[in-house]
């Protein structure tokens, strides 16, 4: 249900001026898209990892510079972009027990 | 009847089906939020999700390569999931950025129920409960009004709870960043790829009533989030 809660929520954003982009698991493409929110970026990942395993902060990075890179490219409400880069499973280096 | 037959009687009556196996994942005997899918697919995804999970790991023992695994369950919850929900819209409300994302003030807002340490949301005005006492209420939360709660973003990793009985919270309650990007927004913010990071954060369960969600709740966020002087919003759904 939370997918559609941030349809609502995008959409209420889009209609208040705010421009909104959705980061998520394609997991649920589907139920999010049919909602038609302005912007979204779907990740490879697992149902609870949007933008990636715990402590991979250079994913994080990057997953969340290609969503802001959508608030400046995309034309038209609707735009689904998939992000491809596959889900990677740590240690990583920023992982507390590693440092 | 003898006492054998009985007893055959018995355990057959307690033998379990595969269907109910596979339903126990979705809030039953054997709850797992990463496995609930199991439930919402069809008996034969279940089936082969099972049997091809089984084989991937006689894999995993020998190579240590888990991209296989992560591959398979993000197929299968694909599958469970696909289809339009009960909410579809023609329309798409579309603002335009009238600046650079780098000289841009923009908000975070997620579905994910963080919130931080000493300001819980408090749901039917119960404080302190715990994953597993929200787990066993999905209904209760499907049915009433989200609360949104207000993160500042100085707020620490350690100060910072989450509880929800949607999904399976053990990636991002050990890192937020995997669905609540403090961190990584401030650094952002920090390194000028972003004009600046708003402050609060804003999280609340997803799992909630939509109908006054869309008519009353989200409006009145997305004015709040303007009040505070978003100029663009990253959404962030668990």
């Amino acid at each position: 249900m939370c997918h559609v809660s941030v349809g609502h929520v995008a959409r209420a954003f889009e209609e208040a001026g705010i421009p909104s982009v959705v980061i998520m698991s394609k997991v649920f493409k589907d139920r999010t898209a049919a909602m038609n929110p302005a912007r979204i970026l779907l990740t490879p990942h697992p149902m609870g990892r949007p933008l990636s395993a715990p402590f991979d902060v250079e994913k994080q990075r990057e997953v969340l510079k290609a969503g802001l890179n959508l608030l400046e490219t995309a034309t038209d409400g609707g735009t689904v972009v998939e992000y491809d880069q596959p889900y990677r499973t740590g240690p990583f280096v920023d992982q507390p027990d590693r440092r | 009847m003898s006492t054998d037959n009985r007893n055959s009687a018995n355990e057959e009556a307690a033998k379990e089906t595969f269907d109910e196996f596979r339903s126990s994942f979705s809030y039953g005997s054997r709850t797992d939020l990463l496995f609930k899918f199991l439930k919402s697919g069809s008996e034969q995804l279940a089936d082969d999700f099972l049997t091809e999970i089984l084989d991937l790991t006689g894999d995993l023992i020998d190579n240590g390569d888990t991209a296989p695994i992560v591959e398979a369950i993000v197929r299968a919850q694909s599958e469970a999931y696909s289809g339009p929900g009960n909410f579809e819209y023609d329309s798409k409300p579309f603002a335009i950025l009238d600046q650079p994302v780098s000289e841009s003030k923009i908000a975070l807002l997620t579905t994910t129920g963080h919130f931080a340490h000493g300001d819980d949301p408090k749901p039917f005005g119960m404080d302190g409960l715990t994953q597993e006492q929200v787990v066993k209420m999905t209904s209760e939360f499907g049915k009433a009004d989200p609360v949104l709660s207000e993160i500042p973003t100085t707020t620490s990793a350690n100060e910072t709870m989450v509880r929800h009985g949607g999904y399976d919270i053990r990636a991002t309650a050990a890192d937020r960043n995997v669905s609540l990007p403090i961190d990584r927004m401030n650094e952002l913010a920090d390194e000028g790829v972003i004009g600046e990071f708003v402050s609060p954060a804003y999280s609340f369960v997803g799992l909630a009533s939509q109908l006054r969600l869309r008519k009353e709740i989200a409006p009145a966020w997305a004015a709040k989030a303007k009040a505070g002087g978003a100029q663009a919003a990253v959404l962030i759904p668990i």
